[in-house]
């Protein structure tokens, strides 16, 4: 087997795509036609295989927490605007005077919570990424935490933008055409973004990283926590309790009800413990 | 030299044999080889993960050519390349200087 043969098997052993896989070889075969001496001056071609797969899963990795971020943005606009126009619409229809309950109530409850977990995981994502933009590798370890949140983050985004064309779809005989057209057409967009940004991350999930090192958690990326580092549970009260009291604060002054407010604030609270415990772990708040 | 302290370098290195114009990966290497005088000898292959890195970090960019029936990738710097060079250039005079003042 010659030493070009050996790189493309451990490129290929390694995961990485044909593409770039073809241009390196190519170079490959030019230096060694250019002094066929020099491949003993190559060096090991798994050890240079293993540098090629850790660099392009470390950019592909930051790169997928960009995009998805980016993507995020056209999610939560359509999210904003689907609420600010139905102000400008005459208001909330009342989640039973649509086709059916049946579809109302989940997509109202997925348009609530899914865009707080993708808040929360995709500008995880991000701020990790930002943080380590210097660095040509990073540990499977941390690339493997990068791409959990962003993965959350477009599963979340997804799943908000898809509840929303469920509401456009419910409140077809109810909201004005302009309301329907726009929002639609926002969601539809923010569904072609987020999948364009999955198919992306997807694309680089097999390579392979051999660099070792730690993840990191949630307290590297965001040091006032610090302090609690090592006590996942206050965290998640802290977090918790601070969503629910600002979610009463906000809706008592929304609706000129503390009882409302209490009610809101409650499920809040509540909504960000069980997102906690299921998904403490996938981005990295809680080992 | 041992490898990895020129590969700390290695970037810096690359932008600076790209200074003097286009080069391919081979060309480079030579180029490494011959101004360091034999010092920086480091596995010739992993001058291309760093030039891969520098191009998608938009500091060089390349074109492929035909040479005697086989594909060429070319390097050169692009302006960011020159302004990254020009920085890494005064970070290592002063640095070079500090350690030069301490170890006398």
């Amino acid at each position: 087997m010659t030493w070009t043969e050996q790189l493309a098997d451990e490129l290929g052993r390694r995961g990485v795509p044909a593409r770039q896989r073809e241009t390196i070889l190519l170079e490959m075969k030019d230096h060694i036609a250019c002094e066929p001496a020099s491949v003993s001056r190559l060096g090991n071609p798994g050890e240079l295989a293993a540098e090629f797969a850790d660099e392009l899963a470390t950019q592909s990795a930051r790169g997928g927490a960009l995009g998805a971020f980016g993507a995020l943005g056209v999610a939560a606009v359509a999210l904003i605007v689907s609420q600010l126009g139905l102000g400008a619409a005459g208001g909330y229809p009342g989640f039973d005077n649509g086709y059916s309950t049946a579809l109302a109530i989940p997509a109202i409850l997925c348009m609530v919570i899914a865009p707080q977990i993708a808040l929360v995981a995709g500008t995880l994502a991000l701020l990790r990424a930002l943080r380590r933009r210097g660095e040509p590798v990073l540990p499977a370890a941390e690339i493997r935490l990068v791409r959990r949140r962003t993965w959350v983050g477009l599963g979340a985004g997804l799943a908000c933008s898809v509840a929303l064309e469920v509401y456009v779809l419910d409140f077809l005989a109810v909201e004005p055409a302009w309301w329907l057209g726009l929002v639609g057409g926002l969601a539809g967009l923010a569904i072609v973004a987020l999948g364009a940004a999955a198919v992306s991350l997807r694309g680089s999930g097999g390579l392979v990283v051999a660099a070792t090192g730690p993840a990191g958690d949630i307290f590297d990326d965001l040091p006032p926590l610090r302090p609690l580092r090592g006590r996942p549970w206050r965290l998640c009260g802290v977090v918790a309790g601070g969503v629910a009291v600002a979610m009463t604060l906000g809706e008592w002054h929304a609706e000129h009800s503390l009882a409302e407010g209490l009610q809101r604030g409650i499920f809040e609270g509540v909504a960000a413990t069980v997102g906690f415990v299921l998904l403490g772990r996938a981005i990295g708040a809680r080992r | 030299m041992k490898p990895n302290t020129v590969k700390g370098q290695l970037d810096a290195l690359i932008l600076a044999t790209l200074d003097a114009g286009p080069a391919h990966g081979y060309a480079v290497g030579q180029a490494l080889r011959e101004r360091s005088d034999g010092a920086f000898d480091l596995p010739e292959g992993t001058i291309y993960p760093a030039l891969h890195r520098l191009e998608r970090d938009g500091l060089i960019e390349s074109d492929w050519s035909t040479e005697a029936g086989r594909r060429r990738r070319v390097y050169r710097l692009t302006r960011s390349g020159t302004n990254a060079l020009g920085a890494r250039r005064r970070e290592w005079s002063a640095f070079a200087g500090a350690v030069q003042a301490v170890l006398g």
